[in-house]
């Protein structure tokens, strides 16, 4: 089944068409990657997705439903969650609450019930945590549950925001360059989180500039150059495809960009 | 067991401190202090609301000695004018300071950055205007008298003492509900809020709406803390209800520090008694109080920005040092 819909997104900043009329489809349970130089627009892609950003002409179509007319606070209560490449977590907060935070989305205790203490809120709350340390073990990082989001290695500070992402039941998790910056260890470790996340169900978009990751873990990649989409399959045809080469080597120099 | 200990203990030291604060009465007959302290009581109240807001969710108000004096007037004017019970004075002053509140952060709140402080800082200079003015309601500058004391039907609570368990009564409520809703889901995402905006988007969090309660729930408890003081001292004019008063709200929250009620409670007494040092400090020479009074704005002043450059999380973090002499305070 079809799970998002990308038609025809176009974003023009100025005179710059940074997103030009891309559009492919995603199918429930797979993992999908888009890919492409610096400049390609990825990340404005990704915050089109997201609706964080809204697109000139186009629409993404999520179960049906046009998340390009949401706000992004709703998009994630339909079911789409997201990671940040500059990581925004709660630094002041424990691992445990920021993956906690993530559950707002999927808990409804109010001001008043809270003020008064109502005994199904501290149900929903004791649940919530025991979900929220589940989560943290599945990333691997049920040991740092209670240490301040600031004090987290770099590496495991993505693997946070994707706990947290995953604690507002997402059908769909868009991860922003989640292996941008990580050593080849924390790469794998990310890829083996991607792997146990994909099996529960969750679909997953990557956008990511490293190609390591992607080739490995990726069923289908999307490849943009310059707003463009120029090629799309599974990673061994896109391996080959002469344009995505051209792209790529086109690059001044690829290993000096993250 | 010592996990159980550790749990318990803050239950424990809030109990004894909710204890102390309600038997005061009982130990001391000395009008003045109990009259001072109820004074503490009623910022304390508002100070909660600051604390929310401020520590909490991350948002600025330079205008809530505007919300004290109209929940001061609302329900002054109710009670002498229309003759409504005091308890409908009280219901009143918290509903037009929440409608007022509303109106005030739906549109400010809708923008980023420093708008709310400034809508707010107009806000109170547009009351402070009103408040002088509105003579049928307010009496102008000379303020209002004669606001009766706080009674329910026969019963009035006409002693300092009483007064004093009133204003406490309803702070260490105040304060109860509001630990209770910090340490929970709304609690929970005001820190977000003030953390990352994107990343309480990213959780699903409506960061309009979730400042938007935050600002009347302040807005409302300013109301409520400027109606019970309009009954116990009798008298309300412009000036208690002035922009100093903004920032001296302001002074105890960032004293107090953020993310914690402790804090800006312990904020809000020092700074409160420090006019009224003679209450507390027997010996204190006429003279000595009266530099203290007319270099109190300046103590204030001093204060914010003391705190700023040497104790970056206020007085919380220093409690929280205390409270986990090892742990990471970061």
């Amino acid at each position: 089944m079809t799970l998002l819909q990308v038609r025809g997104v176009t974003r023009r900043f100025g005179g710059l068409t940074a997103v030009d009329a891309v559009s492919f489809d995603v199918h429930e349970g797979m993992i999908k990657a888009v890919i492409g130089p610096n400049g390609a627009g990825k990340s404005t892609l990704f915050n089109v997705l997201t609706a964080f950003d809204r697109p000139d002409e186009g629409s993404v179509l999520f179960d049906g439903a046009d998340l390009t007319t949401m706000r992004p606070h709703l998009i994630v209560r339909a079911g789409v969650a997201r990671t940040f490449q500059n990581t925004q977590l709660f630094e002041e907060m424990s691992a445990e609450e920021n993956v906690l935070a993530g559950a707002h989305a999927v808990t409804r205790t109010g001001f008043l019930a809270a003020a008064l203490r109502m005994p199904w809120t501290v149900r929903e709350e004791r649940d919530a945590a025991e979900e929220a340390r589940r989560l943290l073990r599945l990333v691997g990082l049920g040991e740092w549950a209670s240490t301040p989001a600031a004090d987290l290695p770099h590496g495991l500070r993505r693997l946070l925001e994707i706990a947290r992402a995953l604690a507002t039941r997402p059908r769909l998790l868009l991860l922003d360059e989640p292996a941008a910056g990580l050593n080849s260890a924390e790469t794998s470790a990310l890829a083996e989180a991607l792997y146990r996340i994909r099996d529960l169900g969750v679909t997953i978009v990557v956008v990511e500039h490293d190609m390591g990751l992607v080739m490995e873990v990726s069923d289908e990649i999307v490849v943009l150059d310059r707003g463009r989409k120029i090629a799309e399959g599974p990673p061994r045809i896109i391996q080959k495809d002469p344009g995505v080469i051209a792209a790529y080597l086109g690059e001044e120099d690829v290993s000096d960009e993250f | 067991m010592r996990r159980d200990a550790r749990t318990l203990l803050p239950y424990v030291v809030v109990a004894l401190v909710a204890v102390a604060v309600l038997t005061v009465p009982l130990l001391t007959a000395d009008r003045y202090l109990l009259r001072v302290l109820t004074f503490v009581g009623v910022n304390v109240i508002i100070v909660t609301g600051m604390a929310l807001l401020f520590g909490y969710a991350g948002q600025v108000s330079l205008g809530h000695a505007a919300f004290y004096g109209i929940g001061a007037y609302a329900s002054a004017y109710v009670v002498v004018e229309l003759g409504w019970p005091w308890l409908a004075g009280v219901l009143t002053a918290v509903l037009v300071t929440a409608a007022g509140g509303l109106l005030l952060a739906l549109p400010s709140l809708r923008l980023k950055g420093h708008y709310l402080a400034m809508a707010t800082l107009g806000f109170g200079e547009i009351m402070r205007v009103v408040f002088t003015e509105a003579r049928t309601v307010t009496g102008g500058p000379d303020g209002r008298s004669g606001i009766p004391f706080p009674s329910v039907g026969e019963w009035t609570l006409d002693s300092a003492g009483a007064n004093y368990w009133l204003v406490w009564g309803a702070a260490v409520v105040v304060l109860v509900l509001a630990a209770n809703l910090v340490r929970s889901r709304p609690g929970r995402a005001m820190r977000a809020l003030h953390g990352s905006e994107s990343g309480a988007m990213a959780c699903g969090i409506d960061l309009v709406g979730l400042k938007v309660r935050v600002f009347v729930i302040s807005a409302a408890l300013a109301g409520f803390a400027g109606a019970l003081y309009a009954h116990v001292v009798g008298f309300i004019s412009p000036s208690t209800f002035s922009l100093h008063v903004s920032v001296l709200l302001v002074a105890m929250a960032v004293l107090g520090g953020s993310r914690s009620l402790a804090g800006p409670v312990l904020a809000a007494t020092v700074l409160t008694m420090i006019p009224f040092a003679d209450a507390v400090i027997p010996g204190l020479s006429r003279s000595a109080l009266e530099t203290i009074q007319s270099f109190q704005e300046d103590i204030y002043g001093l204060t914010i920005i003391g705190v700023m450059l040497f104790v970056p999380g206020g007085l919380a973090a220093a409690l929280r040092r205390v409270a986990s002499p090892r742990g990471r305070e970061r």
